[in-house]
Parts: C-alpha cells; sequence; structure tokens
C-alpha cells in the first residue's frame, strides 16, 4: 500500500539536520525524494561518530528514502539540471545559505511548486542574513535556560532540538501547502508558494507555555515560571540507577504504607514531613528539589526496578530513567516497533527510529538507504530529465 | 487570504497538552478547529490543572487552545451526542487523546465516528502506544523526557546526564507530529477519496525527535555523556567567555564554516593563534573531533582577548554561526522575534493580553494566523446555530426526511 504522500517529488538542497530530517520524513510518507549536494558533499557526511563502514551515523539516519545526486553550482549545466528539477517537482526543501539565487523562489517560474526555505533566525529582522547554527538558534531563544546553572557556561540540549523543531514544523507547512494548492490538472498544479521556517522561530514557538506563564500569573510559583531557578534535575537516584517518581494520586492511609513500605519510618520525624507528604514530587512538585534527598535517602536502599513496583502499588507513577542503550532494549520500544532495520547497500542493517506515525490505510514505509554521494546521478538524469 | 486549511473542520475531543497543542497548529493553519469540554466543567481543572494559572485557568489550557472555537457537549447525554454525531458529519477531522478504550465508550471510536462519516480522518494519540505491557499506563511528557533518553545527552562537561527542565517538549513534539499525521491523512483523502484512522504515541513521537542521537548509539554503541555547551557532531561548536565574562557560542560544522573562522580569528590578530587552519591536529572535523579540547582551549584564549561585541561583528561579517544567550525579558523587544512575528501577544478570552509564540510558519499565499484562547463553550450557540441551519436547509433540499438508525 502505497503511503499518504505517494506520488509527490520533493528536491532537498539542505544539509545537516533540519532540511533532511523534513524531506526524509515526506520520503517515509511515501514521497520520492531526491538530495541535492554539492560535490564536496552534506556537512553531516564527516561528523562523528562515524560508523564502522566510514560514515556518519546521523547522516544515515536523516537520509534514507532519498536518491542521490552530486552538482557543482560553479558549472552552468549544473545549475541548469537542479532548475529543471525544482521547476518541476512539486515540493523543494533548501538552506538559506549557500544556494545560488539562480534556484531561489524569485528566480524560478513555478506556481506550483511548495518551496520550504529553511534558515537559522528567519526571513526578516536584523539577523536574518546571519548563517544560523543549533548552538546560537538554542541560546538565542533561551532554550538554555532550562539546563544547567544561572551564571555557568551556557548547557546546550545535546539532541540538535532546534533543528529538529524546526523539521516537524516544516513538514506541517509544505502538507497544508500541499493541500492548498490546486491539483485539478495534475500535470501543471498552481497555487503554490514560498515558506520559512527557522530554528530560532521554532524553539521560541515551542517554549509558548513559558511566555504565557510569564505574562501575568496569578501566583509565581509552578515549574513554568520556576524551572529557571530550579538545580539540575538528574533523576532520583535508586540503588543502581535514576527513576522518574511522582505521588501522582498517593495520599492518606496509601502514603503512610508507602513509607512503611520504602523503609523510611524515619522520615515521620523529620521537619519537612509535611510536605513530603503533600508535595506532588516529579517534575510537577513546588518543592521536588528541597525534597528530593529524602526520597532518595530511601530510595537508595533498592535497586529502581523495585522502587517502580512498590510506588505503582501505592497508586503512584514511577518509570525508569533509560538511556539509549536500556531505551532500545526495552519491550514497550519492542512492542509499538519504534526502532527498525534498514537493509544498507552491503546487505548490512542499520538500526534507526521508526517513523512515528500510524496510518491504517497508507502506511509508512523505508525503501532505500541513505544515498552515496552521487550515487543515482545517472538514474535521476536520464529517467527525470528526459521525461520533463 | 485566508490559511491553507480553509475550510477544513476539526472536531477536537483533546485534553491535557498532546491534542490540544496538535489542533492549535491545524487553527493557526486556517482550519476551523471546534474544541470541546464537559458543561459545567471546573476551570481549575482545565489544562490539568498546571500551574501556573491566570484568572484561576491554568496557563496550560490558555496556551494550548488558540486558534479554536469552544463548544460545550456532554457526551455522555444522549441529546449532546446525537448532535455530535450531526457535527461530525461536517467535519474533516477528528482528534482525540485518551487512553485506548476511551474513544469506545463514549460511543466516539474510528467504527462509530465513520459511521456517521465514512471520509473522516481520525486520529488518536496515545502516550504509550496502543499495545504492549505499558499502553495503559498514564503519559505525560516529564515521564517519557525520562524514558526515551532525551535527558542523558544534555548536562555539564565531565558531570551527570540533566532532564531538560522545560516539561512541555515531549508534548509538543508528539502534538506537532500528530498534527503532521492529520495533514497527511488529508493529503491522502484528497487522492483516495478515503479518509482513515491515525495513531501516534508519545513514546514513538518522542523518540523520532531523538533520531540521530539513537540511530548514533544503535550504529556505533557510543553513548554521548555530556559536553556542556558543547556538540557532539563537530568541533569548534560551544560556547566561549569573551572578554568582560560574556558567552559567545560558535559554530564551524562544515569545512568552509572552519577555514573561515580560522581567517577571522588569524584577523583579529588575537595572539596564539597564528596557524590554526594548517595544524595538522585540526585538519579535518573527526581531526577537531578528536582534539576537541586542545582546540576549545586555544580558541578560548582568544575569545578572552575581545569583548563579545567586537566577535559578533567579526564573526558574522564572515559569516560563521555565532550567536548568545538572550532571556525572555529582552526576547519581547527584540527585532529578530519580534519581526517575525515569532513572539507576540494575543488577547483571549477571560485571561487579558498574554504572552505567546506566534506562528513558526511563514507561507507567502495563504498565511497563518495566531488568536487567543476561547473560553470552554464559548461559542455553543454560534456552532449550534449554524448546524440547525445546515440541517434546515439539508431537509428542504431532500422532499423525504433521512431517519437516523
Amino acid at each position: 500500500m502505497p503511503g499518504p504522500l505517494d506520488g509527490y517529488r520533493i528536491v532537498e538542497i539542505a544539509e545537516g539536520v533540519a532540511g533532511p530530517y523534513t524531506a526524509m520524513s515526506l520520503g517515509d510518507a511515501g514521497a520520492d525524494v531526491i538530495k541535492i549536494e554539492s560535490p564536496s558533499g552534506d556537512r553531516a557526511r564527516a561528523w562523528a561518530p562515524q560508523t564502522a563502514s566510514g560514515t556518519s551515523a546521523l547522516f544515515q539516519a536523516l537520509n534514507r528514502n532519498k536518491r542521490g545526486l552530486a552538482l557543482d553550482w560553479s558549472a552552468e549545466r549544473d545549475l541548469e539540471v537542479a532548475r529543471r528539477l525544482l521547476t518541476s517537482a512539486d515540493v523543494a526543501i533548501v538552506d538559506k545559505f549557500g544556494l545560488p539565487d539562480a534556484l531561489r523562489w524569485e528566480s524560478l517560474n513555478a506556481p506550483g511548486l511548495v518551496y520550504c526555505v529553511m534558515s537559522g533566525f528567519g526571513p526578516s529582522g536584523p539577523w536574518s542574513d546571519r548563517p544560523g547554527s543549533e548552538l546560537a538558534a538554542q541560546l538565542a531563544s533561551e532554550a538554555t535556560a532550562s539546563l544547567g546553572v544561572i551564571g555557568d557556561e551556557p548547557v546546550r540540549h545535546g539532541g540538535d532540538i532546534g533543528s529538529m523543531y524546526a523539521a516537524n514544523y516544516a513538514i506541517q507547512a509544505i502538507c497544508a501547502a500541499l493541500y492548498a494548492r490546486d491539483e485539478s490538472e495534475p500535470t501543471a498544479p498552481s497555487g503554490g508558494q514560498r515558506i520559512e521556517v527557522s530554528l530560532f522561530g521554532s524553539l521560541l514557538a515551542m517554549r509558548s507555555t513559558l511566555w504565557v506563564a510569564l505574562s501575568n500569573p496569578d501566583e509565581w510559583w509552578g515549574f513554568h515560571l520556576d524551572s529557571y531557578v530550579k538545580p539540575p534535575d538528574h533523576g532520583y537516584q535508586c540503588r543502581d540507577l535514576p527513576i522518574y517518581f511522582s505521588l501522582a494520586r498517593i495520599r492518606g492511609d496509601a502514603f503512610e504504607s508507602l513509607i512503611d513500605a520504602l523503609d523510611m519510618a524515619w522520615a515521620r520525624t523529620h521537619p519537612d514531613f509535611d510536605r513530603l507528604r503533600t508535595d506532588g514530587a516529579g517534575g510537577a512538585g513546588r518543592y521536588a528539589a528541597e525534597l528530593k534527598p529524602l526520597w532518595e535517602r530511601g530510595f537508595t536502599n533498592f535497586d529502581a526496578a523495585h522502587v517502580i513496583e512498590i510506588v505503582e502499588q501505592h497508586g503512584g507513577w514511577a518509570f525508569p530513567m533509560h538511556d539509549y542503550e536500556r531505551l532500545s532494549q526495552d519491550p514497550q520500544v519492542e512492542a509499538v516497533g519504534a526502532l527498525v532495520d534498514v537493509e544498507q547497500a552491503d546487505g548490512s542493517a542499520l538500526r534507526q527510529v521508526a517513523p512515528p506515525w500510524d496510518f491504517e490505510r497508507t502506511p509508512a514505509s523505508i525503501r532505500r538507504p541513505a544515498p552515496r554521494l552521487g550515487e543515482h546521478q545517472q538514474e535521476v538524469l536520464s529517467q527525470i530529465l528526459r521525461s520533463i | 487570504m485566508a490559511g491553507p486549511l480553509d475550510g477544513v473542520r476539526v472536531f477536537d475531543l483533546t485534553l491535557w497538552m498532546v491534542g490540544p497543542w496538535a489542533s492549535m497548529q491545524l487553527g493557526a493553519l486556517g482550519a476551523d478547529v471546534i474544541h470541546i469540554e464537559q458543561p459545567g466543567v471546573d476551570p481549575r481543572t482545565l489544562g490539568a490543572g498546571v500551574p501556573p494559572a491566570i484568572n484561576g485557568t491554568s496557563i496550560g489550557y490558555i496556551t494550548w487552545n488558540m486558534n479554536k472555537r469552544g463548544l460545550f457537549l456532554d457526551l455522555k447525554s444522549p441529546s449532546d451526542r446525537q448532535t455530535a454525531y450531526e457535527l461530525l458529519q461536517t467535519c474533516d477531522v477528528f482528534m482525540i487523546n485518551m487512553r485506548p478504550g476511551a474513544a469506545e465508550r463514549m460511543g466516539v471510536g474510528y467504527e462509530q465516528v465513520a459511521a456517521v462519516n465514512p471520509n473522516i480522518v481520525y486520529t488518536a494519540i496515545t502516550g504509550w502506544g496502543e499495545v504492549g505491557p505499558m499502553h495503559d499506563k498514564p503519559g505525560a511528557d516529564v515521564q517519557c523526557q525520562y524514558f526515551t533518553g532525551f535527558w542523558s545527552v544534555s548536562g555539564k562537561r565531565d558531570g551527570r546526564p540533566e532532564v531538560y527542565r522545560h516539561f512541555t517538549q515531549m508534548d509538543a513534539s508528539t502534538g506537532n507530529v500528530a498534527a503532521q499525521a492529520v495533514l497527511m491523512g488529508l493529503l491522502a483523502r484528497k487522492r483516495t477519496g478515503r479518509g482513515q484512522r491515525i495513531h501516534v504515541g508519545m513514546l514513538r513521537a518522542g523518540m523520532a525527535l531523538q533520531s540521530g542521537r539513537i540511530a548514533e548509539f544503535l550504529a556505533t554503541g557510543i553513548q554521548h555523556q555530556p559536553l556542556g555547551s558543547a556538540g557532539f557532531a563537530a568541533a569548534p561548536d560551544q560556547a566561549f567567555r569573551c572578554q568582560g565574562g560574556d558567552w559567545i557560542g560558535v559554530a564551524a560544522t562544515s569545512e568552509t564554516e572552519w577555514l573561515r573562522l580560522c581567517e577571522a580569528l588569524q584577523a583579529s590578530e588575537a595572539e596564539s593563534l597564528s596557524d590554526l587552519a594548517s595544524d595538522p591536529r585540526f585538519a579535518t572535523n573527526l581531526d577537531r573531533v578528536a582534539h576537541r579540547d586542545e582546540l576549545a582551549a586555544i580558541l578560548q584564549r582568544a575569545f578572552a582577548q575581545r569583548p563579545r561585541q567586537y566577535w559578533m561583528l567579526r564573526l558574522s561579517a564572515a559569516d560563521v554561526p555565532c550567536g548568545y544567550p538572550i532571556s525572555f525579558e529582552s526576547l519581547q523587544h527584540h527585532a529578530q522575534a519580534i519581526e517575525n512575528g515569532y513572539l507576540r501577544e494575543v488577547t483571549t478570552s477571560g485571561w487579558g493580553d498574554v504572552w505567546t509564540g506566534g506562528p513558526p510558519w511563514e507561507l507567502s499565499r495563504t498565511p497563518a494566523r495566531w488568536l487567543g484562547t476561547p473560553l470552554p463553550g464559548e461559542h455553543t450557540g454560534d456552532i449550534l446555530d449554524e448546524l440547525t441551519q445546515r440541517t434546515a436547509s439539508t431537509l428542504a433540499e431532500q422532499p423525504t426526511p433521512i431517519v437516523g438508525d
């Protein structure tokens, strides 16, 4: 069964994380994606860490379901190839920086094209001409204020969140613009448009709950306000591993029984015992950070799995705090099919994260691994350009 | 000019954050999103009651329900359920985020909704998925951050990894993935003429957000340890302290940017920088990553010799990506945030003007919008009137009334 975007052709001229992930997602959803790289290749090919076969693991993970082409912008012929590919495509995904003027929206006569520009800081404003980066965007959007300690070296989120947020938004805008297109003449759609998405704008949108909280709150507490000044949160340490823990609905007798089950009778004479009983703990508790050492004094007598069991028996919430190794081995991850093996050109398999949507009638699919640089040069040039 | 989803109507039976966030994006893109709440709902329970509140209502409800109209419906009441089915006949999209089985008990499982509207794009959102040992556990942002390893790659260098202390990132990311799924479902319907059932779970959406880091672990066995401000993939890509103590973030993640950085540093005439570009320790990105501490020490000595403003100007002129920490009270007045509409004040029904993020997309032909939050049920009269008029005109066109089962 074809995916929801079967029949659409995407041309990507982008590097790193944001543009490539956007294009790959559309490919996972069934679109035909052609990735154009410079002769030196997408910068992510040179990023660490590299797999045993000498390719970037990140590049492999963000470029499946694409055919690859290498074009040299200093060659007039290559520019013309790119121009023809773009004008005959349904969607273009381009990085704002490094793109030749001849391939910009304004230069193409492509009335049906949905043309998505990815940038660091957005189309307007004093920084619109500055190249962005994951770090610059995280710093400028105060994303780094949710990590580390005020005044110390900023701590970035290590997961490329600005680029991934921008990609998630770009996928939305591209699909919405395709929906708004007039496709009554399938060979000559009209009503395309230019879309602009940036890392900075996406990170700011993702922190909207904070902006509302900071507007005019009735009282000045709650993690949307005091997360700025809370200490770094490493979870609740048990004997072996840390966990997430919240009292949730544990009240009254159940609370007293929980204290006994955790061998924490000593806490009843502690001056903070009343807070311990009424605070939600976990991320939502008003005094969670102050009370954590008390809980950990109890938890460190047991393994994480045992604490989770005790807390759940009493009606609370507790979850393991996985690193990627434990995550990849978790039975729930296996049960929902969150990881897939993607067959590589040499017959080996690389495990990657599966597309996140379940479509009952039009399932997503993984049809090919990431291309080698210029791997589909002949195929694309002969097949596609001939048919245009 | 109307938004790209002009004419699309969404039956929004969502609550807390994930579902409301998803439907809010569709509203921003022009859809008529009808957000359902229970009549007589205690305003203190809206938005899961997450503190702080404004005028007694959680900022969660206020933030996550912009760009919508409010409708009261009690799906436990037979007459309201009938109204829901009539309304569903006029809708393109149905959205719900309750535990598996809850929709069926309320009479709005996929089969039940498809019976009144076979072309509906029906989207169910769950926490841990619809199958597996954890499928009926509560799933919220903070649990998912801890469970999926989202915490495991951030923190001080040589310190323990730490959680991102803003517990909405998994919720909003899953909501964004669900909005994608709805849009893809609408595109598939445009081609095939058929609706379908779609599911999105926070566990898989949260893992997809970490596609790069997870795949790196699976391919190499490397679990990254926190590096403070530094990135794992390339070097240099981290913050340095400038003269006067301000931080600047500098990234050179391609060879071109590296050479530009070397040139700009040399032109600054800061000491101890003579031959960075030709130093064999720093020849390729992988060399620089392998020697990242030596490289950072050299660069730190250089950045400490000039103030941040100097470096921002110098590096920006050389097209080397750079930036610095900006806090909300500065962002409220920052031209880059304001001129792009990324931060804005909107007027809500009942909570005054509030700051929020604006549309993160700019669409040149069919622009997005960002509207304030309705009160629960605020548009009940309007929506029911529209429905009555539509039913009346449908009946007038058809001599024989349709008898419902």
